[in-house]
């Protein structure tokens, strides 16, 4: 089976890297394999992890009167099956239910948590250092931080001008002119220096998965042929 | 009723939803659990419109033969054997766990490693040091890249090892990822969270009402 598990990852693996020579079937056969695996581990995983714990065992333990305070999971249930009436075209309107809710919830939960996660912690985070500068501080795990070096303060000070910059540069309520230009101006060159960090990172992932796949093939994959062919002479 | 309704169940929840995370009362946290229940409950719904959506769109294909149509086929396949497999006998299952460790995740690797090879034909077009600010990306890309691996300071302790310094390419990295990389970052989501807070706000009070869609 662990066999037949590398032949059948090779098989699909070359049928993708096939793509770099031209579209081709063995490509298109993969890719609408992958599209549709992809879909039903998603369903199933839905199913399993969340509307079954969550909605069907509730359901079945109140229906069936071993806990009654289960008959709450109706309301939702029966909000999600108006995702339904999609399907219905006179009454496709009631798509708008569950999704108001949804909607709803979303915005509700996102207020607060952007506020502290985003706001609150990345301005603490950007003006903290400055409270380091001159004393020793006390980390939460009980360790003595000694103060900054010089080399720190100028990391800190190019932190607050960084962040400064970056919100003049999106900053549209007032025209670019003047030291606002100028404050903008330096606000691009630290986008692109972080548009230049985050395409260095994500070239290096890929190529540490091309790393990978190449491995399987050179090692696992050919090393397989060597099994098969031990075994059967 | 059509409009009315939803915009008012959009603001309930959204009210609900801020106020309950302020309040530590026993009643508020009871609402709070219950509700993030609920909308759990709801999302799958979605997904299963979604399948049928994709579902319809092949079976679209099939009856119109349209290009590569024999392909949708596969799709189903796919899909049907992930769910016969996966929801009655469960994600544990030996069959779907080899399914989803030597079909999906093989293919989900190279899907993405293939981007090797595109993002270096976008990068030769983007990198060419056309002006300043394309300078500094060039440089930050190449200081980042070859930081990222030890390549980068077997470079620089054969060639720069008389400056006295070793291992600087990969100091250089952390100190651009830890220092301007992040002052960049942080204006961005600085500005974007206060984006998706008035948006919030414009959404719970009825204001923003595109996700309902067109009609009446």
């Amino acid at each position: 089976m662990q066999l037949l598990g590398i032949w059948v990852a090779a098989f699909l693996t070359l049928c993708i890297y096939s793509f770099l020579y031209k579209d081709n079937p063995l490509y298109r056969f993969a890719e609408h394999l992958f599209v549709g695996i992809s879909v039903g581990y998603g369903i199933v995983l839905s199913i399993h992890q969340g509307f079954l714990p969550l909605a069907w065992k509730p359901f079945w333990e109140a229906i069936t009167f071993q806990d009654t305070s289960g008959f709450w999971v109706i309301i939702p249930i029966a909000f999600g099956l108006l995702f339904f009436a999609r399907l219905s075209p006179r009454h496709t309107w009631l798509i708008r239910y569950p999704i108001a809710i949804l909607i709803g919830y979303g915005s509700g939960i996102a207020i607060p948590n952007v506020l502290r996660a985003n706001i609150f912690e990345q301005t603490r985070g950007t003006l903290e250092p400055f409270g380091k500068i001159a004393r020793e501080t006390v980390a939460a795990n009980g360790n003595i931080i000694p103060p900054l070096t010089p080399f720190e303060i100028v990391g800190a000070i190019l932190m607050v001008i960084g962040v400064v910059c970056t919100l003049t540069y999106f900053f549209f309520s007032v025209e670019h002119r003047g030291p606002i230009k100028g404050l903008s101006k330096v606000g691009i060159a630290f986008l692109m220096i972080g548009f230049g960090s985050a395409f260095g990172n994500t070239v290096m992932g890929r190529v540490a998965l091309l790393i990978q796949r190449m491995d399987f093939l050179m090692f696992d994959w050919i090393a397989s042929i060597g099994t098969i062919f031990s075994s059967i002479f | 009723m059509k409009r009315q309704i939803p915009l008012a169940l959009c603001f309930l929840f959204g009210v609900v939803m801020i106020f309950t995370q302020f309040s530590p009362h026993p009643v508020s946290k009871s609402i709070y659990e219950r509700v993030i229940s609920g909308a759990l409950i709801i999302g799958p719904f979605a997904l299963v419109l979604a399948t049928i959506t994709l579902i319809q769109t092949h079976i679209n294909r099939i009856q119109r033969r349209t290009e590569h149509w024999g392909y949708s086929f596969v799709v189903f396949a796919g899909l049907i054997t992930m769910v016969a497999i996966g929801v009655p006998f469960g994600p544990e299952n030996p069959v779907f766990v080899w399914l989803y460790t030597n079909v999906q995740v093989p293919m989900d690797a190279t899907m993405f490693s293939l981007l090797a090879f595109f993002i270096a034909s976008a990068a030769y077009r983007a990198f060419r040091a056309r002006s300043t600010e394309a300078t500094l990306l060039l440089v930050t890309a190449l200081i980042v890249m070859l930081g990222n691996v030890p390549v980068g300071d077997l470079i620089w302790n054969t060639i720069l090892s008389w400056t006295g310094f070793e291992n600087q390419a990969s100091a250089a990295r952390g100190w651009i990822l830890d220092n301007p990389n992040l002052s960049a970052r942080r204006g961005i989501i600085l500005g974007v969270s206060l984006g998706v807070i008035s948006q919030s706000i414009r959404i719970i009070l009825g204001i923003e009402r595109s996700y309902l869609g067109g009609g009446d």
